[in-house]
């Protein structure tokens, strides 16, 4: 079961393009959704099963604005009614679900849950997208593993010790304690490191940013989880003594890692991942730089937490332990659980 | 012998008419539980069909006589009240006789 009255990061507004006049076939909250660009330009979703006879219409082409069925031409308009089919008459189809979407901040976004209750009002606000002062650079994963495994995850970061031995793994992580709090629909996870050596990925920020990489720092994770599951992250490190999170910007390297996290099914989901700074954010190669590096590093999240699941999936009945380094995850998924309920003691009116 | 025009007539109250085929001279009786095309395929007609819920138009058929009610979602409203064919899957008759060109 999923939260599915709220928006999803459905897929990114380039990855939708680089398709050309072909749609992107794409299951959310296990509804198997295809998404084209209308004949405004506007992108629409619709579910990906014709009408005719239950071929994906993501197999189609995109023409005029329709998405075109792949198997004998039905072609299909942006609200869910069929347009045209090839010698007949199609007045009478039914209609197929569409889904409504909103572009915003280079991603497609969908309301998989009751159309009639969608609000755009809802959309999360993020003050780097879009934003001259702010770079960002991102990917996307297909992890085949339960969706709140990821929010675990990143709402408990000292497995970066030994997940991410070799770039931001640091054993002071360990040796910090966390401090964890709920305010609201928000819960807020962070860790202060005091006069520490910088990790290999700060080290080159620091270059990249004009400071000497290996000077003492003082170093922080803040993790902010908000429903359905996106998860910002201000990480960065100052110079020791600076001030630390609230250092003057000369005095830090920093940044907020940026977590969208949709479910595809029980046991996978859709991963956008991405890192937004403010220093030296008209330096494309550095941009591509960081990317690459989180790559790399959310890489090995990934064949973690891939594995993880296969074990869990083979143990279904076993109890995992929540430890004091999980109270992240076990408030955040409080909140899922919480809102799950509200979801579905609602009636359904679409 | 029967002086009424039974494709004048109003349906009968219990939703019963008949079918008169022009072309073979038959005709046969359409109960409330059973469409135009279930008579015509139980009387040997090989009538053409597809959807068999007035979407596909495959059964669209000439009506000669008599006043349809349109059940199907393949006619325009125009079409469906000049009255000069009918979905045989899916509509019935006002008239307790309709004469279809079959």
């Amino acid at each position: 079961m999923f939260i599915k009255n709220t928006w999803y990061v459905a897929c990114s507004v380039a990855d939708l393009n680089a398709l050309g006049n072909k749609p992107l076939g794409r299951t959310i909250c296990n509804q198997q959704m295809a998404f084209f660009k209308g004949p405004d330009g506007q992108v629409a979703a619709v579910e990906d099963f014709c009408p005719h006879r239950g071929a994906p219409l993501s197999l189609g082409k995109v023409c005029n604005g329709r998405l075109v069925c792949g198997y004998h031409g039905l072609e299909m308009g942006c609200e869910g009614k069929t347009v045209h089919m090839p010698g007949q008459r199609v007045r009478g189809f039914p209609a197929i679900q569409s889904y409504a979407v909103v572009e915003r901040y280079g991603f497609v976004w969908v309301w998989p849950g009751d159309q009639a209750k969608v609000d755009v009002a809802k959309m999360p606000v993020f003050e780097f997208f879009d934003n001259p002062a702010w770079a960002y650079g991102g990917g996307l994963y297909h992890v085949k593993a339960d969706y709140r495994l990821m929010i675990d995850n990143l709402m408990d970061l000292t497995h970066e010790t030994y997940v991410h031995a070799t770039s931001i793994g640091q054993p002071e992580i360990d040796e910090s304690p966390c401090e964890t709090r709920v305010d609201g629909e928000q819960v807020i996870l962070q860790r202060h490191m005091a006069g520490i050596q910088a990790p290999p990925f700060w080290q080159m920020a620091m270059s990249a940013n004009g400071l000497d990489p290996q000077a003492k720092v003082d170093r922080w994770q803040i993790c902010r989880f908000t429903p359905p599951s996106h998860i910002m992250i201000d990480v960065g490190v100052a110079l020791a003594g600076k001030g630390g999170f609230g250092a003057a910007p000369e005095h830090k390297a920093y940044s907020v890692v940026v977590d969208f996290i949709t479910p595809e099914t029980e046991t996978s989901h859709w991963y956008h991942w991405g890192m937004a700074r403010q220093f030296k954010p008209e330096d494309a190669a550095l941009t591509d730089k960081i990317r690459a590096g989180q790559g790399g590093i959310f890489n090995e999240d990934m064949a973690m937490l891939q594995l993880q699941q296969v074990n869990i999936s083979k143990w279904p009945e076993r109890k995992l332990l929540m430890l004091n380094i999980d109270s992240g995850g076990v408030q955040s998924r409080r909140i899922i659980d919480r809102l799950l309920a509200e979801e579905n003691n609602t009636p359904i009116t679409a | 012998m029967n002086t009424t025009d039974l494709s004048q007539t109003p349906i009968a109250a219990d939703g019963r008419f008949e079918v008169h085929l022009q072309k073979s001279g038959q005709t046969l009786q359409v109960a409330t539980d059973q469409s135009i095309l279930k008579v015509l395929q139980d009387a040997g007609h090989d009538a053409p069909f597809s959807c068999a819920e007035g979407i596909c138009g495959t059964c669209l058929t000439p009506v000669l006589a008599g006043r349809p009610d349109h059940w199907d979602s393949y006619l325009t409203p125009e079409e469906q009240e000049k009255g000069d064919c009918i979905m045989l899957c899916c509509s019935r008759s006002q008239t307790a006789r309709l004469v279809l060109d079959l």
